[in-house]
């Protein structure tokens, strides 16, 4: 895997959470995973078509999502409802928006597919056995994790 | 209240547009988000939808014109935006028509709202502000 697709999805998830929530992540452990799984409460995949093909994981402890949607709403939250997922998901759609942009800086065209939004653990349907690279995120309300999975398409 | 006043761009007009769409959205997620019951929550639903379509058309259609009017260099991506902005939220109006105003799709509704607003004037619209400022406005 590529250190392009990992620099521009960390570069995007920074932007993105300074704009919408004030916090700018720091990069902790990256490590080798052999899939696409995690245990973190609230789990968006995205899919990505085009010169690279996979998918991405954003994975979030349940307090962590919902101190992030009462920073942008004003509102208490005490339960990842409709409302709650939905945020999450378009926050995870935006990152990975933003991620294709700068990977096409790259010379690579891709797009990514609408988000899928799974509350509980997150195990993918077994469609290759491709290792995935799982960055963690530190800040102040929590850490999470983005796992990637992608290959360049031959 | 969602509205910071780290999103103003610093040009008044606009500011105001902004934070009254911020307090319509505001007033939109508490109604939605209430223990009242989905009957009563529902009219306060349609009540904002009817006000969000021609709030969001005239506030993106001065804006448009004020970069124009200010020779903005990014007028067409922005007015990109509003396009894409305007197509998102007329898709669930689509579905409402279609399928009712059910809580479910209400809920998802909102919580993506808030984000792009958030988004674009935190992202795109400071940019303007951003452009004036470097032109000594």
């Amino acid at each position: 895997m590529k250190a392009e697709y990992v620099n521009s999805f960390y570069a995007a998830t920074k932007n993105v959470f300074q704009l919408l929530v004030d916090i700018e992540p720091k990069r902790g452990d990256l490590k080798v995973v052999d899939s696409l799984s995690n245990d973190k409460d609230a789990n968006v995949e995205l899919g990505v078509k085009g010169d690279i093909k996979g998918k991405v994981l954003f994975s979030f402890p349940k307090n962590m999502t919902l101190e992030m949607v009462k920073i942008m709403s004003g509102m208490e939250m005490d339960k990842i409802d409709n409302f709650a997922s939905s945020a999450l998901g378009e926050i995870a759609n935006i990152i990975g928006g933003n991620a294709m942009t700068l990977l096409s800086e790259n010379n690579y065209t891709c797009d990514i597919e609408p988000p899928q939004i799974y509350i509980g653990d997150y195990k993918a349907v077994s469609e290759n056995d491709e290792k995935a690279l799982m960055m963690s995120l530190m800040t102040p309300i929590g850490e999470f994790d983005i796992t990637i999975s992608l290959k360049e398409k031959k | 209240m969602m509205w910071k006043d780290k999103y103003k761009i610093g040009i008044d007009e606009i500011d105001k547009q902004h934070e009254e769409l911020f307090g319509r959205v505001s007033d939109f997620n508490q109604a939605i988000r209430s223990d009242e019951d989905w009957e009563t929550r529902v009219n306060k639903v349609k009540e904002t939808m009817a006000f969000m379509k021609d709030y969001v058309i005239t506030h993106f259609n001065e804006e448009e014109a004020y970069q124009e009017e200010i020779n903005y260099p990014y007028l067409e991506e922005h007015r990109d935006a509003h396009i894409k902005f305007k197509e998102s939220v007329n898709n669930y109006v689509k579905i409402f028509e279609e399928e009712g105003f059910t809580e479910e799709k209400i809920q998802e509704f909102g919580g993506k709202l808030m984000t792009w607003l958030i988004m674009h004037v935190g992202n795109m619209d400071q940019k303007i502000g951003e452009y004036v400022k470097s032109k000594g406005g």
